[in-house]
């Protein structure tokens, strides 16, 4: 196996896993779902073109397996995302520090959103991928990532307590 | 304004030309600049939330997906001086011929003196026997009929010890990387590798380890449960004894 390929790849550890965390919503689940998406990748190191972009496909890679996981999990009937209990938690999470709390309610509204705009939310507000960008990665038309988005970002905003203009 | 846009442009997706329309339309709009405000701060939040893997390392059992285990990557150690090419300068080609692997009833005594090395049992009278019996590791020996010869190491097995030897030929333009085995009395050719050499000449008279032949000796040193590469001062020791364990 090539050194850079190798080394590339272990580059884009770090980002991977916020993207994992971004979508799986703990440490542990997301670090297993990074060491799936490592193995694939040097399964499928044949396939990886040199000089494209390492993150961009192993975006891809982690996002397969996590969706494969999650249909799993739902076939077996296993619960995968918190509740709204969570977000209605006896005004817990609205004791704790302002920053604390937004980032325990960050977390939450994104462990609600469903898979699709998670992701597209995931790469475009985390990872900072283009509009583009992230479509490749998700290998998905860049009109599906636009409505995503918007969805993703009509649930999410009011939750943060951000939205304050009046819907257009 | 449609929200779509004011998402685009809090996501640098637009064009100069289309930015700019909206940065004069939101001017004169302060729900609209609320709005991207928000989309601003919801992906600062976003990125806040989930940062902490960016500042830490690389777990070790990630790290040893992608580059293995650490104790694999530990290679016996095995003190060798380079493939090398006393005199003329040759560097070796990358084509590497057969494997040769032992084979019953090979040619009698008469084989090493005439020709490359062949495996099986080595004659005491034979040249290469000499050179194994008293050869130093990493010293060049000129033998006749333009071949050098240098021992990389010499390593113990069970009831005995092996050495790892090259043979140059140079007008066979031929280079030979042998294994040869001693239990007791008698030096047997275990393994040889053979490759072709081209002319061509090298700054440093040097010609390069090719990594194949290397390992491919590594796989029978490990079959035959040798340890490391004896010492300088060990290997002084182990010819004195005439390689009797």
């Amino acid at each position: 196996m090539k050194d850079n390929f190798l080394r590339n790849l272990v580059d884009v550890v770090p980002k991977l896993r916020r993207f994992a965390l971004s979508l799986t919503g703990n440490r542990q689940d997301a670090d297993d779902l990074v060491q799936a998406a490592c193995e694939k990748a040097l399964r499928n190191a044949a396939q990886f073109q040199d000089g494209t972009r390492m993150d961009s496909w192993m975006y891809r890679i982690v996002q397969t397996l996590w969706l494969d996981d999650r249909r799993r999990a739902r076939v077996r009937g296993v619960a995968i995302d918190p509740d709204d209990v969570a977000l209605s938690d006896g005004g817990k999470a609205a004791a704790l520090p302002g920053d604390r709390m937004m980032l325990a309610k960050t977390r939450a509204a994104m462990a609600q959103l469903p898979e699709g705009q998670r992701a597209v939310l995931s790469l475009i507000g985390i990872e900072g991928l283009s509009y583009r960008e992230a479509a490749e990665a998700l290998d998905i038309p860049i009109g599906t990532v636009m409505s995503r988005l918007s969805r993703a970002r009509e649930a999410l905003l009011p939750q943060l307590g951000e939205s304050r203009g009046p819907r257009q | 304004m449609d929200k779509d846009r004011l998402a685009a442009f809090a996501d640098g997706e637009l064009s100069p030309e289309e930015a700019a329309g909206v940065v004069i339309h939101l001017a004169d709009c302060p729900e609209d600049q609320a709005y991207v405000d928000d989309v601003i701060a919801a992906s600062a939040a976003l990125r806040a939330a989930f940062a902490a893997p960016l500042a830490e390392p690389v777990p070790a059992a990630i790290h040893a997906t992608i580059f293995g285990p650490p104790a694999a990557q530990v290679l016996p150690f095995r003190p060798r001086p380079r493939l090398w090419a006393a005199g003329a300068a040759l560097a070796a080609s990358l084509a590497l011929a057969a494997v040769v692997v032992p084979q019953l009833g090979r040619e009698g005594p008469g084989a090493v003196a005439q020709g490359p090395v062949v495996p099986g049992p080595l004659p005491d009278s034979s040249e290469l026997a000499d050179v194994l019996a008293s050869l130093p590791s990493g010293q060049v020996l000129a033998l006749e009929r333009a071949r050098d010869v240098m021992i990389l190491g010499s390593m113990p097995i069970e009831g005995g010890y092996c050495r790892e030897v090259e043979v140059v030929d140079r007008s066979a333009a031929t280079l030979d990387v042998a294994l040869a085995c001693i239990r007791g009395d008698a030096w047997n050719v275990e393994v040889v590798l053979r490759e072709g050499l081209e002319n061509v000449q090298t700054d440093d008279g040097f010609a390069a380890a090719a990594g194949a032949e290397v390992q491919g000796l590594t796989g029978f040193l490990d079959r035959m449960a040798a340890g490391s590469a004896l010492s300088p001062e060990a290997e002084a020791a182990a010819i004195s004894a005439g390689w009797r364990p």
